[in-house]
This record gives C-alpha cells, structure tokens and sequence, in this order.
C-alpha cells in the first residue's frame, strides 16, 4: 500500500517543509506547539518516572481527575469529526467534499491524543494487554476499549480511502455506526454508574454524543474557516455554522433535561445538582452555549466562525472537566478529618499533558497541513 | 456448643473458623457481623487491620464512622465500622473491565495486583467508599522509607513489596478482604481479635451452628445501603 502522500506526506513534501522548518518559516504556530509538545513531554515524563503520588492529585476520593476528562473531551471530539464527516458528505457534498480529509485526520488524531491522556492517568497502563487476556464483558470500559479499537480501525481505512479517492457508501455508514456505539459506550461508562448521582442518567450516553458532535464540529469549523480564508470560498463554511447552531441546541436541551431530573431526585447524593446549579446554567448553558450561539446568529463571517469555535472547544474542555470531577464532591462515605465536600484542583503534572495532547494535534494536523497532505482530497471530482 | 454467655466469644469464633476450614471452600460463606450497641468507636480495629496490612498513608481498609444522631435536645452518637462489605452483588466486580477483581466461591471480592491495571473504576462504582488507589505515598517520605512500609504484607498469601511505583500493589485498587491470609491460616480477621467491646463477629454463614448465623438471623440486623441491591454480607446488630 501507498504509504508516502496517502497516510503521510510525501518524501519530497517533507523534505521540503524540513527546509523551510530550519530557515524559521515553518509557521509560528508550529514552533509553539513543538514546544508545548517538548513541555508536556516533560510533564507526561515525569509521572511515569516519580510516579502518581508525586506528580498527581488524584486520590481515593477523587479516582478520576483532567487526565480522564482531557481523555472525554479529545475522544468525544474525535466522535464530533466522524459525525461531521457523515453529515457533511450526507447533506452538503458539494461544500463540504474538499475538507473530508482533513475532517477525518483531525478525528483520527485527537482519538489517539485522548487515548495518550488516559494511559497517563492508568496506575499499571502496561498491563493494558489484560483486555485481551482477561476481558470482562459486564464491563462498560470493557466494551469502550472494544469500539474504541474499532472506531481507530475504521478511521483509518476512511482515511486512506478518502486519501485515494475510492469513496464507499459502506465505509461512510460504517464509520458513523461504529463512532456511535463507541461515544454511546462511553457516556454509558459514566451513566451506567448507578451509585454515582451526577453521572447515573440513561441520558448520558445521548449527551455525549452530542457534545461530541458539538465539539467535533467546533475543531471542524476552524479548519474550514481557514480553509475558507484562504480560497475566498465563503460558502464552504456555511454547513459548520449550521452544524454548530444545531449542536449548540441539542446540548442546550440535553442539559437543561440532565439538571432537571437531577434537581428533581430527593435522594442522597442528588444535592450536587442544587450545589452546581448556577455554574451548571450560567457557564454551562448560558456562556458555553447560548453565547457562541448568538454570536453565530448575528456575525456571519469566518472570524466568527473562529470565534464561537474556540469558545465551544474551550467551554465543553472544561465542561468534560466539571462532569468527571464534579461527580466526586458528595462523597459517598464520610470519615475522619474528610471535609464535607470534596475538592480538587489538578496538578501542574496534569495540566502538561494537557499542554502535551493538544500540542500533539496541533502539530501533527499543522505539519501535515503545511506539507500539502490534504492537497489530494482537493481534486476529488464527484460525490459518494 | 458452648453459648456466647459463658464462653470467650474469641474462642467461639476460633471454633467456627475451625469448623468451616474443614469444609471444601466453595460450601464455606464468609460473612462479618457487627454489632453497633458494644462498638465503643475506639479504632482500634482501624489501626490493627492498617499494621497487619501495611497499608500507606490515607488507605483504610476499616474505617470507623462516627455518627450523630437525633436533634437536639435528643441526640446520641453511634459509631459505624466499615469494611468492605464483600457484597454477594457488588458494582465493583461488574466494572472491572479486566476481572482483576472478581468474587471467590466462599464469597470474599478479591483483587489481583497482579492482573489490576489501576484504571479506578471499581472506586467510582463502589456505593460504601470501601475501596482506596495506592498512588505510592509513604508515612516517613520517599526517602526515609522503613522496612514496614515497602515489606510484604502477606495479603492475599502473595509477596507483593511496595518498593517502586511501578510494583503493585502501588498503582492498583486496594481494599478489605476479611484477611484471607490469616483466616485460610486458622486465624480470625484482624480486626475481629482486636475489638475492644467485642463487637465483629466474623465466620461461617452456611453452618447453621456458627455464632455469626445465630445473630444475623434476628430481627435487629440491618445492611447499609441495601436498597442499592448489592446485598452487603456484612450485617449490623442495632
Ligand atoms: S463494598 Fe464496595 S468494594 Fe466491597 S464488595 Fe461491595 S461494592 Fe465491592
Ligand atoms: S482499578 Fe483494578 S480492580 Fe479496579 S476496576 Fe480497574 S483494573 Fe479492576
């Protein structure tokens, strides 16, 4: 199989660019993340050399912290790219067909970013083998390393598929079926947690599914404006800013439903939805959702496009963030000196593989982008 | 069969482990009673179960809650042990996504370190809080470790030393597990030999002549939680 301009650039792409890269034109944005990339890495270095207890703040009562969020927000934004990808060759082909390249790379990659995210939150991460030696199949993380493994096998084949132009309805469907039970497993993997009330909610698996989309598209929207900036074709962003404002609506109303039951359960536990009320609807319904969605109302062109982007990946970051972590704040058995509430912040550790995961993207899809790799997609002729 | 009134209850539950030891494993059904009337909220169980499993700072595996009950001016105090309560259908089990931890056919949920890739999820999903992540934290420093904190401590009979964050049981779920170790021995729990108001009461369910199966089949026993459907086999006289 082709390996040089379909799965990477080009030889003499590369070398090209790795001229340019060594003269200091490479761009300004990929000196940046390389050396977020080189500082994260250090970070990342260190948990696995002093270990959790050192590096992490983590605990028994906070088991879960920004690495397994971090991991939520780059897997349901890999999820969000693949649902862009199918909505955009289903119902805008003839906008949206120059960017499926770039849409799946970014999919592919922030897949394995989430992925580098959670093995450095594992207490044991090489022992990983044990899903194949010891499965569990009650398990709901279980089944999410199943359909995870399969969504990465999917996007790569539609990967290189696109990459050569030999398009198929099949793949198009396969490469949204299998995203959805993933993202539907993983927002099972929280919601199926009966014993914890800020996650058990068969609604769950819904709303993670259309944050993902939400995200997704977000990352997606950036490209395209860019890509839009560029060719002067301002028509080939519209479907994302579609797209965006029924994503920014679906959650909306997903939200609205999940603090609803939540706040109206009496038992223990549920109180968390009384305590995060007002973060819950002032940040995380009216800044992360009703604000990028007016500015897209009212501001058509592509810096608002960038703009209510950002704020989308910037405030569903942080939303994934309060979703894992806030879960803990009620603990379930309170002893000894533990506070009533539990609290945590992350480490410096933590935020660099943060620094480390988004680095990676950015570089990667900035380098490949640089080297003309989506270049190929651009000439397709012709729809599915 | 001497009853609990003239003879050591220490000496009763000795006889009832015997009894059962004999028995092939999968007829035998660990279970511990705890009677909250004579716990006087001591710790000492607390302190015994962390010196005979070694465990670091911030892991109990037999907490001891103190509980205010009441309002004012009718107000009293109970105090609540909790060990893991080796649920007959525990939500840990069911998440493990790699059956590092799973339940024995005598009924204790056992980890295997060996086998744990310390993902925490058995944390999330555990209702009691029983279960802690051994992140690797000393009492005396990195530097300045004792012997007793890095030796083996003979859970689950295995020679598990927490001499780098890499070797379990650092990185992995921890937990009670009624001391395997010392009951397949002839010993009783740890905490059971150490309670001061003779409160936990440890053996046998499935012989009828045990200590533990004549208390529990009373009417004053409650589970914690039970209304989450994990049938707790620790039961509480009240
Ligand atoms: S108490 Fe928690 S850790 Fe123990 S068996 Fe029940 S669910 Fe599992
Ligand atoms: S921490 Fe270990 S025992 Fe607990 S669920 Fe993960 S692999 Fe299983």
């Amino acid at each position: 199989m082709q390996i040089y301009g379909v799965l990477i650039p080009k030889k003499e792409q590369i070398s090209g660019y790795l001229k340019e890269f060594q003269q200091g034109k490479g761009g300004v944005l990929v000196y940046l993340s390389l050396v977020g990339l080189l500082v994260g890495g250090v970070g990342v270095g260190c948990i696995f050399m002093l270990g959790h207890g050192h590096t992490i703040n983590t605990s028994s009562y906070v088991p879960w912290g920004l690495q397994i969020s971090t991991y939520v927000f780059f897997a349901l934004v890999s999820g969000g790219c693949i649902f862009t990808n199918f909505i955009g060759n289903m119902f805008f082909p003839h906008h949206y067909r120059s960017l499926a390249s770039r849409v799946i790379f970014l999919g592919l990659i922030t897949a394995i970013a989430g992925f580098a995210s959670l093995a450095s939150e594992l207490g044991h991460v090489e022992r990983m083998y044990m899903f194949l030696l010891s499965p569990n199949p009650t398990s709901p993380m279980f089944w999410m390393s199943v359909w995870y493994s399969a969504d990465i096998t999917i996007l790569i084949i539609e990967y290189i598929h696109i990459q050569r132009r030999r398009h198929s309805k099949g793949m198009l469907y396969a490469s949204f079926v299998i995203p959805v039970i993933t993202y539907c497993s993983l927002g099972s993997l929280f919601g199926a947690v009966g014993t914890m009330p800020y996650y058990y909610s068969s609604l769950l698996p819904i709303y993670f599914l259309f944050s993902g989309f939400l995200t997704g598209n977000a990352l997606c929207a950036i490209v395209a404006a860019q890509q839009s900036r560029r060719t002067g074709n301002q028509a080939a962003m519209k479907p994302f800013m579609r797209m965006q404002k029924i994503g920014l609506a679906s959650v909306f109303v997903l939200t609205f439903c999940r603090i609803i039951v939540g706040l109206s359960s009496h038992q223990s536990g549920y109180e968390i939805f009384r305590e995060t009320f007002f973060q819950n609807v002032v940040f995380g319904m009216l800044g992360a959702l009703v604000g990028p969605f007016m500015i897209l109302m009212y501001r058509r062109t592509s810096a608002a496009l960038i703009f209510s982007s950002v704020l989308v990946l910037i405030t569903q970051f942080l939303a994934r963030l309060d979703l894992v972590v806030e879960g803990f704040r009620v603990p379930v058995f309170r002893v000894y000196d533990m506070p009533e509430r539990i609290s945590y912040f992350p480490s410096i550790f933590e935020m660099l593989v943060v620094v480390f995961s988004l680095s990676a993207v950015a570089l990667i899809y900035i380098v490949c982008e640089k080297m003309g790799l989506f270049e190929i997609a651009e000439t397709i002729k012709g729809g599915h | 069969m001497p009853s609990p009134e003239d003879t050591d209850i220490l000496d009763i539950m000795r006889a009832d482990l015997q009894r059962a030891l004999k028995k092939p494993r999968q007829q035998r059904r660990w279970a511990m009673a705890i009677d909250l009337k004579k716990c006087i909220g001591c710790h000492a169980c607390t302190t015994a179960c962390m010196s005979e499993n070694l465990t670091p700072p911030d892991i109990h595996y037999r907490p001891v809650k103190e509980e205010e009950l009441g309002e004012y001016p009718n107000t009293g105090m109970r105090f609540l042990p909790r060990p893991c309560m080796q649920c007959d259908a525990p939500s840990c089990t069911q998440v493990c996504p790699v059956t590092a931890t799973y339940k024995r056919d005598d009924g204790i949920v056992v980890i295997d370190y060996e086998r744990c890739i310390g993902c925490r999820y058995c944390l999330v999903a555990c209702p009691y809080g029983a279960r802690s992540a051994d992140v690797g934290h000393y009492y005396t420093g990195d530097f300045h470790t004792k012997t007793y904190e890095v030796e083996n401590s003979g859970e689950y009979g295995k020679t598990s030393k927490r001499t780098s964050h890499w070797r379990s049981p650092i990185g992995n779920a921890r937990k009670c597990h009624f001391c395997i170790h010392r009951i397949e021995k002839g010993e009783l729990t740890r905490c059971s030999t150490t309670c001061l108001g003779s409160a936990t009461i440890f053996g046998d369910i499935n012989d009828p002549q045990a200590l533990i199966t004549k208390l529990i089949n009373k009417s004053n026993v409650m589970k914690y939680k039970e209304e989450l459907g994990t049938k707790p086999m620790v039961f509480y006289l009240t």
